[in-house]
């Protein structure tokens, strides 16, 4: 039974997708919130004040334990401060996935001896009180139910959605600095302009291998501006070619999209990339293999030369307009 | 210096299937290879070795008497050795237990400057291991390193965050979690495949490890995968015939139909 539940996240969505997780979950008594302050800011959840911490999981957590988690946001702080919160017994601590939170995740189920899963999509307790995670395994192959036979658990949450709710703001109770026997020191620090938004991109036109050299994606380029559409990729352009950034990677290592229109071009639809577009409405492909995967996980399929293809959806759109 | 690399030899993720008859995940007779991202994590080892005047490189393989060929490759790429752990533990979706047996294997070794992992592995996809392993070794963890510059005491890393590209230091020993981004493997040929002889690549038995054979049961994070199913979602599967312009027309048409457009 996960009476007690520890739920954090490095932003304030997250925060509240794995409280909602925690609070919905059968026999759970309390939810608490965990923030890392920082000097100034709130390091986890980011962009946020304490208050405005307590405001988004309003209904959701009993409290926000505000802890000071230094100058920047640390995996290594964060599993300390984790750990000292659940001092007293916890039951699961669920977190949502980030680099950050990855550590976090790791080093907590050492340090308290917990079981832990990650990827989790959706979790539930079972007849004897032991979590059941759902999430998808073999790179996409299957989806799975994992069973947490050990108490405590600590499940690291996909990436998810949701809403905001009008509640009160929960409790804020202040929390000691943990304390990490290493020094992490930042030296420089470079932002990376966001240019891509695949996971909130309305239409999305992704390119594969079917694509021959680096040069001809410039040939999609029409199609995009035509649709409107975020530019995405396969694996093996931004991993293996690295032709594009992997910021465009759709799939189980880059982005999961929720469009209305997905368009494959060239992609034979390894698992790995399908999972990232289950959640696409429509998904049309261009491909001149029958045989390849996509085509059974496609709407509408154009088995032809994509290179033919293409200047005429372009025509055909201009046309349409 | 010495570096260890942590790799895992998996079955090829891109040859898994679901079989929708039987309702199972295909998993015998597949070809199998180290992880894709753990290549990552060697090459990044093996470059430091070229650039560093005395780095010592050895490889550390998960995956049981199988994983021979898959280790001399991966020793192969640039390493001085290579160690086989016994298998049997190396369930994908308990990677603390994997951990734990990893943290022992690099104790029987003998301890590294640096520690080095793939971010994720290609079969769990957790991306815990390398974190899990720093917390049982007492010591720094950098990921998702995309840069690395180590120094005589300390190592200097770029970690890509997502939003922000963060270079930190800190004292040596450490743990890194390699980015798939940071580089491209190099792929050793046959030739030096073959060149890897039986004194460079070595087996740890989990008693060299200090592990009784029912221990392994005590170290299991306590996880265990309880059902399967397919993880597909339903489809239209409409072919469009005809030439590209005819198909063009046809798509742009159901898409309209589709209220997508």
């Amino acid at each position: 039974m996960a009476a007690r539940v520890i739920v954090s996240a490095a932003d304030v969505a997250g925060l509240r997708r794995v409280a909602e997780a925690a609070r919905t979950l059968d026999g759970v008594e309390r939810v608490e919130a965990l923030a890392l302050t920082g000097d100034d800011v709130v390091l986890a959840p980011a962009a946020a004040a304490v208050d405005e911490v307590a405001t988004a999981v309003g209904g959701l957590a009993d409290v926000v334990l505000a802890c000071p988690g230094g100058g920047a946001l640390r995996g290594d702080v964060w599993a300390a401060a984790l750990q000292e919160a659940a001092a007293g017994g916890v039951d699961a601590v669920f977190l949502a996935d980030a680099p950050a939170a990855r550590e976090a995740a790791g080093r907590l189920s050492i340090a308290l001896g917990a079981a832990c899963a990650s990827m989790c999509d959706e979790v539930t307790v079972d007849g004897d009180g032991a979590l059941l995670v759902r999430r998808s395994v073999y790179g996409g192959v299957a989806a799975g139910t994992l069973r947490l036979g050990r108490s405590p658990a600590v499940c690291l949450f996909a990436a998810g959605v949701c809403e905001a709710a009008e509640a009160a703001p929960a409790p804020i109770e202040q929390r000691a600095a943990p304390a990490v026997p290493w020094d992490v020191v930042i030296v420089a620090e470079d932002t990376v302009e966001k240019t891509v938004d695949l996971p909130g991109a309305r239409r999305v036109v992704s390119v594969g291998r079917g694509f021959q050299k680096a040069d001809d994606l410039a040939l999609a380029q029409p199609l995009v501006a035509a649709l409107d559409a975020e530019l995405g990729c396969s694996r093996p352009i931004a991993e293996d070619f690295k032709w594009l950034p992997k910021e465009r990677l759709v799939g189980l290592t880059g982005s999961s999209v929720t469009a209305d229109l997905y368009l494959a071009l060239g992609i034979s639809g390894q698992v790995q990339h399908l999972t990232g577009i289950k959640g696409a409405r429509v998904v049309a492909a261009v491909n001149n293999d029958p045989k390849a995967p996509i085509v059974r996980n496609a709407d509408y399929i154009i088995q032809a030369d994509l290179y033919k293809v293409i200047p005429a959806l372009v025509a055909a759109l201009g046309g349409a307009s | 210096m010495r570096i260890i690399v942590c790799a895992k030899h998996v079955t090829d993720s891109t040859e898994i299937r679901w079989d929708d008859e039987r309702g199972e995940v295909v998993l015998r007779n597949l070809p199998t290879k180290i992880s894709d991202y753990d290549r990552n994590a060697i090459e990044a080892a093996v470059v430091l070795k070229e650039q560093g005047d005395d780095v010592e490189l050895e490889v550390v393989m998960v995956g049981g008497e199988a994983a021979v060929k898959t280790l001399k490759e991966a020793v192969a790429m640039g390493a001085d050795k290579g160690y086989l752990v016994e298998g049997g533990w190396d369930d994908p979706f308990d990677p603390v237990r994997g951990a734990r047996v990893l943290a022992r294997a690099i104790e029987a070794i003998d301890d590294a400057d640096l520690v080095m992992c793939g971010l994720v592995s290609e079969d769990g996809y957790n991306g815990i291991t390398g974190a899990a392993l720093a917390q049982l070794l007492e010591r720094p963890y950098l990921a998702p390193v995309v840069g690395l510059e180590p120094g005589e005491e300390t190592v200097r890393a770029t970690l890509d965050l997502g939003d922000v590209l963060r270079t930190v230091e800190t004292p040596l020993p450490c743990v890194l979690g390699i980015d798939s981004s940071m580089n491209v493997p190099r792929l050793p040929t046959v030739l030096q495949v073959m060149k890897v002889k039986g004194d460079r690549v070595g087996t740890l038995k989990l008693a060299d490890l200090g592990l009784a054979p029912g221990a392994l049961g005590e170290l299991a994070g306590g996880v265990e995968l309880a059902g399967l199913g397919s993880s597909a979602v339903e489809r239209k599967r409409i072919v469009l015939e005809g030439a590209a312009e005819e198909a063009a027309a046809a798509l742009v048409a159901a898409l309209k139909e589709e209220g997508v457009l």
